[in-house]
């Protein structure tokens, strides 16, 4: 390794006191911690989960049900050194967001988000939400000020009140993957990298490129980057809005699928910063930076709309009449994009903590100048562990094309006489008499934003740490610098909160800092057995007390194809009469695909000889897409057409805590028994979004993201193995231990049983096959009665019952698998005792109970390294 | 409504801040003290780098990026459309 040879070399020159060697050491490579550090000792694997919870709008003429915006975040990030100095580094991001969110702003006299009002069995009408509502009417003064009415028409007075229309989304997913590949010259550093952020309506493609350079016995670091990004926006544009909605400027752009509208468009982002980081003296550093982003092509917000109040000049009388109606958002197709920034770090003598104070300044060519200020305690606690309260300023002036709504004094649309051919035609607004660029995306008006927060870090040893955080956001039109910020009607607050877990993988092996010395400094469970195939939990304990395993798994399953009854496809008939209730509750739809995929972190910790303990945390998302079932019967008078398309959801799953416990150890066989619970915290009552002005209740069962039921989890496993050779069984179930969830139902009982041979090809390589044999039975119980209004009527329950999805006994079944994997043990160098798996299951046989998708096969991948 | 060509408006958001960014970095710049390698103690702790917590920092960054207009940039490194 380059760098700890000049480490060495200076060392060598003029030997520092020994209390300050390490640091010293670890000094030498600081400049570079903030560009692209090549240390073996920063190879690291990182996993977070972040959550972002904003609070509910005032709608203030009516009560807003919705819930607000909510976003699942799951994060991992590796970074290994491939040789002395190249590394790489790998992400892994996804995000799961759901909720209510502005799409536009009109005056509250217009009564755009309304009463939504339902009748009841016992004939009263009553309130039970909001609705938005985007093309009403207004009274306006002759200067368009909005005017108050009371019920019967009657002017009460101005009302220049705002506020925000609502429209709710259903969970979406966005995932992306990057990398980065690094090298490293004495004095220089160079950083490549590229990714991929897909969602369903966005798709973005991005490269970038950062070169490092110390100067003065790096007491200096410059760092110069650059970066582009291409991204495609197909916008299906919500199928309740899209009617209300003048989407003329964008007519070229919009295409027509079945029933949807996609709204496409192309971005593209060049950037590049420069910064350098400078060592004032021994206490001090600080860093400037300077950064310049030119986006051009559609840079839209394709779901926010500008209401536009058209008022005719031609009417007479004393007050006006205004019409409002949502137009598609238009922002310039260039945005020049200047930033400036200063980050100062001092360490506190008498606290032995640090200060971080930061500056940024941001100005772009749409007229928008913002300001943030960061401040930052840290502050060590004990060797262990670090506080750090924080506290955030942001203010930012307006978009010079924003405006909470337009105004236009023309009609939107008006008929006119034609003598000569004495037809009556329809003249609409005259769009050059609106302005280029209009936005009312709360984003780029006028605001302050201050937020406060605290994290704790405790490092559990040189190479496991965990880090928390949670932070409180408040934005409001009155906290902008100098004042004039929007209305009150736009205040919104927020908590977000994250949770990581970070090893550094140079520390694991190194077991000079390990808290437990008396052990033997090789990696062990690694040679005492073959690892079972990637699809195996619970293979195997950790043999020494005190030592640790981390892991991570990956579980990809696929349902698709035909539908099947039993063993055989199930003809379209079949569904409809028998995988459905009965009579009027025949099926309409049915699934097209469905897409399940874990991650998993896996933490083991052996606390005696014999006993190890896991904690299992799992993030997992899903998506699904129907479809229209022929012959499907008629929709039953009152019943509601399901929207149809494709659905998402993400988020934590369930919790799996575990104990496995050595039973019997002999030289070529072993066996031993888990015991474990898993915890009910993944959510099980996600919902549709109200569509068609219904309320659709819980998204499918297999949809849900837990089992909603804390459930028992025990297995028994043998182990074998002689020369190149090893095998195993297992036998594993899952039972229920409550009769039913918070939403009513408890996901059947399963009983595992799986036999694997596995032959080692190499010292490093075997491979594997494996059978499972796999019985669930069907979910029990079904989603409590969720009231809800389809076509204005407030029913008990609204919960969708339009496919075999929909239904309790279309789970579970009697299942055959085959697997073929392969495993890799890292033998030699720096990362001894690594393990890595992949396995594919590919189904043989599939008996399901009711009628089912079919299964196309499920892949497997872990990676483990024990401690 | 603009009413000149970004380019200008380019140039004349870089005149008006280099001034100050040079301006702040040489006055920071002539005050730095030689620090040797081995006087760096203090200044490889963990709590004394520029960035502390880098994997949470990615988090809230995110989060702000996704209502704020100055944040939103994030070229370069995904980020998704955050729209809503």
């Amino acid at each position: 390794m380059q760098a700890v040879e000049v480490a060495v070399a200076v060392i060598k020159k003029k030997p520092p006191h020994s209390a300050l060697h390490a640091l010293t050491f670890a000094a030498l490579a600081l400049p570079g911690i903030m560009a692209a550090p090549v240390f073996a000792d920063n190879d690291n694997v990182d996993f977070q989960y972040g959550h972002y919870q904003e609070g509910k709008r005032n709608l203030f003429s009516v009560k807003n049900d919705k819930n607000p915006i909510e976003v699942e975040s799951l994060f991992g990030k590796a970074t290994f050194s491939l040789t002395d100095r190249v590394n790489f580094t790998t992400h892994y991001s996804q995000d799961t967001w759901s909720g209510a969110t502005p799409i536009s702003t009109a005056p509250l006299v217009a009564q755009s988000n309304r009463a939504y009002l339902a009748d009841t069995a016992s004939g009263q009408t009553i309130t039970v939400g909001a609705s938005p509502y985007l093309n009403t009417q207004l009274l306006v003064t002759k200067k368009f000020v909005p005017l108050q009415q009371n019920d019967v028409g009657k002017v009460l007075g101005k009302a220049p009140q705002l506020v925000h229309i609502l429209s709710m989304a259903s969970p979406e997913t966005r995932k992306q993957g990057d990398f980065n590949l690094g090298y490293e010259w004495d004095e220089a550093a160079i950083d490549i990298g590229g990714g991929l952020s897909l969602e369903n309506d966005y798709e973005s493609r991005f490269g970038n490129v950062m070169s490092r350079w110390d100067f003065n016995q790096k007491r200096t670091t410059v760092n110069l980057g650059a970066s582009y990004t291409n991204s495609d926006t197909s916008a299906i544009l919500d199928h309740d809005a899209s009617p209300y909605i003048t989407k003329d400027y964008f007519a070229t752009q919009i295409i027509q699928s079945g029933a949807m509208k996609i709204l496409q468009g192309n971005r593209q982002d060049w950037s590049t910063t420069v910064s350098l980081t400078q060592i004032i003296n021994k206490y001090s550093l600080f860093e400037t930076s300077l950064g310049y982003t030119q986006s051009t092509g559609y840079l839209e917000n394709p779901y926010k709309v500008m209401t536009i109040m058209f008022v005719d000049p031609e009417q007479t009388a004393k007050r006006l009449t205004g019409n409002l109606h949502a137009f598609l958002e238009q922002r310039p197709e260039q945005r020049n994009q200047f930033s400036m920034g200063g980050k100062f770090v001092q360490h506190i003598d008498f606290a032995e903590a640090a200060v971080h104070l930061e500056y940024r300044f941001f100005q772009d060519d749409w007229g928008i100048a913002a300001h943030t200020f960061g401040a930052e305690w840290v502050q060590p606690l004990t060797s262990t562990w670090v506080i750090t309260p924080k506290i955030r300023y942001y203010s930012q002036d307006a978009a010079d094309f924003y405006q909470p709504y337009l105004l236009s004094k023309q009609a939107y649309s008006k008929t006119q006489y034609d003598p000569t051919t004495g037809k009556f035609s329809l003249i609409p607004y005259d769009p050059s008499k609106l302005p280029n660029n209009f936005s009312s995306d709360q984003r780029l008006s006028a605001y302050g934003a201050i937020s406060g927060g605290l994290s704790l870090s405790k490092r559990f040893s040189k190479a496991i740490s965990l880090e928390a955080g949670i932070e409180y956001y408040q934005h409001a039109g009155s906290l902008k610098i100098g004042g004039g910020g929007e209305g009150h009607y736009s205040d919104f607050d927020s908590f977000m909160a994250n949770a990581a877990l970070k090893v550094n993988l140079a520390n694991l092996d190194s077991r000079a800092f390990n808290l437990h010395p008396e052990h033997h400094p090789h990696p062990h469970q690694a040679h005492h057995h073959a690892h079972a195939p990637a699809g195996v939990m619970f293979d195997h304990l950790l043999t020494d007390a005190g030592s640790w395993m981390i892991g991570y798994r990956f579980m990809h399953d696929e349902q698709g194809g035909a539908m099947l009854q039993g063993t055989h496809t199930s003809s379209e008939q079949t569904i409809v009469k028998t995988g459905c209730g009965t009579g009027s509750e025949g099926c309409r739809l049915t699934p097209t695909f469905m897409d399940m995929t874990m991650h998993m972190v896996d933490i083991m910790y052996a606390p005696l000889p014999g006993l190890t303990l896991m904690l299992m945390p799992q993030f997992m998302d899903m998506a699904m897409n129907l479809r229209n079932l022929t012959d499907a019967p008629p929709v039953p008078v009152g019943g509601h057409v399901h929207s149809g398309t494709g659905h998402a959801t993400g988020g934590i799953g369930d919790t799996g805590m575990y104990a496995l416990i050595k039973a019997i150890d002999l030289t070529h066989h072993h066996l031993h028994v888990g015991l474990g619970l898993s915890a009910p915290t993944g959510d099980v009552d996600i919902q549709l979004r109200r569509a068609h002005q219904q309320d659709e209740g819980y998204i499918h069962y297999g949809m849900q993201l837990g089992s909603g039921t804390w459930d028992f989890k025990p297995s028994l496993t043998y182990t074998g193995q002689h020369e190149q050779w090893s095998w195993g069984a297992q036998f594993s179930s899952t039972q229920r231990l409550e009769e039913k969830g918070s939403t009513g139902y408890a996901l059947g009982d399963l009983w595992q049983t799986t036999a694997w041979g596995s032959y080692q090809l190499s010292p490093s390589w075997s491979s594997s096959i494996r059978g499972v044999h796999t019985n669930q039975q069907a979910i029990t119980g079904q989603f409590t009665a969720l009231p809800g209004v389809v076509n204005g009527v407030l029913l008990d329950d609204v919960n969708q019952r339009s496919g075999p999805m929909d239904f309790a006994k279309n789970y579970g079944g009697r299942f055959w698998d085959l697997g073929f994997g392969v495993n890799y043990t890292v033998t030699d160098g720096d990362f001894t005792g690594n393990t890595l798996g992949v396995e594919w299951l590919q189904p043989l046989s599939t008996d399901v109970n009711g009628v089912q998708l079919d299964r196309q096969g499920a892949l497997s991948a872990t990676w483990g390294l024990a401690f | 409504m603009l009413n000149h060509s970004p380019f200008i408006t380019v140039i004349n958001i870089i005149r008006n801040t280099t001034g100050y960014f040079l301006f702040f970095s040489s006055l920071l710049l002539s005050g730095c003290a030689s620090v040797s390698p081995w006087q760096r103690g203090i200044l490889a702790k963990p709590e004394m780098q520029l960035s502390t917590q880098p994997v949470q920092a990615l988090f809230y960054e995110h989060a702000y990026g996704s209502r704020e207009a100055a944040s939103g940039s994030n070229a370069g490194s995904g980020g998704g459309c955050g729209c809503y």
